[in-house]
């Protein structure tokens, strides 16, 4: 493969891998970083990549080692994340000040809870073990099969699905104790009291109706109920959307009070 | 004896008891990948999730480390532990003063492993105390039983 050739279908996807880059260290500039480092790097080991897995693949590989190189990336959050940010958030009238000129003034300022549900879980998926968020965003956000998992992060088809199953199992724990949207006894109801804030026109409750997830609250199908939220994920690029600005700076805000946090715990 | 006619084992305790010792042990087929039997088994946050007889495990599940459990079988109490022996994919034991726990998984190929769990309590005081010691069996049969299903549910997962 030729670097004209390579440099071209890296571009299609750039994209993904930032966003999946994002997801995992919750930092902007990293993610920029470690997507500019795997272009060199795999341009550096161009001749070694023999077309034995897809070129996606390859290049997850590479930058899901250069991830887990990274301090941002192997930083845990905790599971109410969310709690500690908003306590930090309401005394910070600064943070609402930005948001609320981000709201007004760009064109990717819009607050959609679809965007915040994304936004959310990103947050709280960095409360699992590394491997067990990596796999999930891996199989669950960016499509790839256990099997190439097995590829991109070079362990076994046995370790994948232990990462998966306990990953996937955790989170649906977390968000069954904490998410108003799936569990009326939830504490967590950040998605309409933002939604109260950026768009005080709105009915919160017809806007959460017309999320899937919410509708199916009650059947009781957790697992579905995980599956439908990871879809609205999919759907979603945190750099494209247009909500995306809004959420950069919130998730921006949140992992900056998380590494004061970390370092508080650890004094 | 042909080799149809050997029962696998299905995860029923047996224990045998002598004045200065007592020992339970359970086995119990397991159709999954050996490693995902030993990730499991090894740690130690995780164990409350898929583990029905222990509330909590602080501490590293690895040689010679120390670890802190809690179990159903006496709530109050937290057993001080240490790791003897850690033989990845194949052999675990932890104990104290007063004996030792052993975890074996054999593998049978095709899939198929057996997963055994000994404990073996005494020593010359052990007649004093004995009567203050409950039954491990049914605890011994959850936590196999438990095992077992965590992970064939993983194995087969897509």
């Amino acid at each position: 493969m030729t670097i004209e050739l390579f440099t071209q279908e890296f571009e299609g996807i750039r994209g993904q891998l930032k966003s999946y880059l994002l997801r995992i260290t919750a930092s902007i500039a990293d993610a920029e970083d470690i997507v500019q480092d795997t272009y060199i790097k795999a341009v550096e080991k161009l001749y070694t990549f023999r077309g034995e897995s897809s070129l996606k693949t390859w290049l997850f590989a590479i930058a899901s080692n250069l991830a887990k190189d990274n301090l941002r990336a192997q930083k845990r959050w905790v599971e109410n994340v969310t709690d500690i940010t908003k306590a930090a958030a309401l005394s910070n009238r600064q943070f609402f000040e930005e948001a609320m000129h981000i709201r007004m003034t760009s064109p990717q300022g819009q607050f959609e809870i679809k965007e915040h549900i994304a936004f959310c879980f990103t947050c709280i998926s960095k409360s699992l073990p590394l491997e067990q968020q990596l796999c999930i965003f891996l199989k669950e956000v960016y499509e790839f099969k256990v099997a190439e998992i097995v590829i991109i992060l070079n362990t076994t088809e046995a370790m994948v699905k232990y990462y998966l199953h306990t990953g996937r199992t955790k989170m649906i724990d977390i968000f069954e104790g904490r998410c108003a949207l799936i569990n009326k006894e939830g504490i967590c109801h950040q998605c309409s009291e933002l939604n109260g804030i950026f768009n005080p026109k709105q009915n919160a409750q017809e806007e959460i109706m017309k999320i899937e997830m919410a509708r199916e609250a009650d059947s009781g199908k957790k697992e579905h109920l995980l599956d439908l939220r990871l879809l609205i994920l999919k759907e979603i690029d945190p750099f494209k959307s247009n909500a995306a600005e809004l959420q950069l700076h919130h998730l921006e805000h949140n992992r900056q009070v998380m590494e004061k946090y970390s370092e508080k715990v650890a004094d | 004896m042909s080799a149809s006619s050997i029962q696998a084992p299905k995860g029923k305790s047996t224990t045998v008891k002598s004045t200065f010792n007592r020992e339970t042990t359970v086995s119990i087929e397991i159709k999954a990948d050996p490693a995902i039997v030993w990730t499991l088994l090894t740690t130690a946050s995780d164990y409350p999730r898929w583990n029905s007889t222990v509330t909590s495990i602080e501490g590293n599940i690895a040689h010679g480390e120390k670890i802190k459990l809690k179990s159903i079988l006496d709530a109050k109490r937290t057993f001080k532990l240490t790791v003897k022996e850690f033989v990845p994919g194949k052999r675990l034991v932890w104990g104290d003063g007063q004996g030792n726990r052993v975890y074996t998984i054999e593998s049978k190929g095709y899939g198929n492993l057996i997963f055994t769990m000994t404990e073996k309590i005494g020593g010359l005081m052990f007649p004093m105390y004995a009567s203050m010691i409950p039954p491990f069996d049914e605890t011994f049969e959850k936590f196999a039983a438990d095992l077992k299903r965590e992970s064939e549910t993983i194995t087969n997962s897509k």
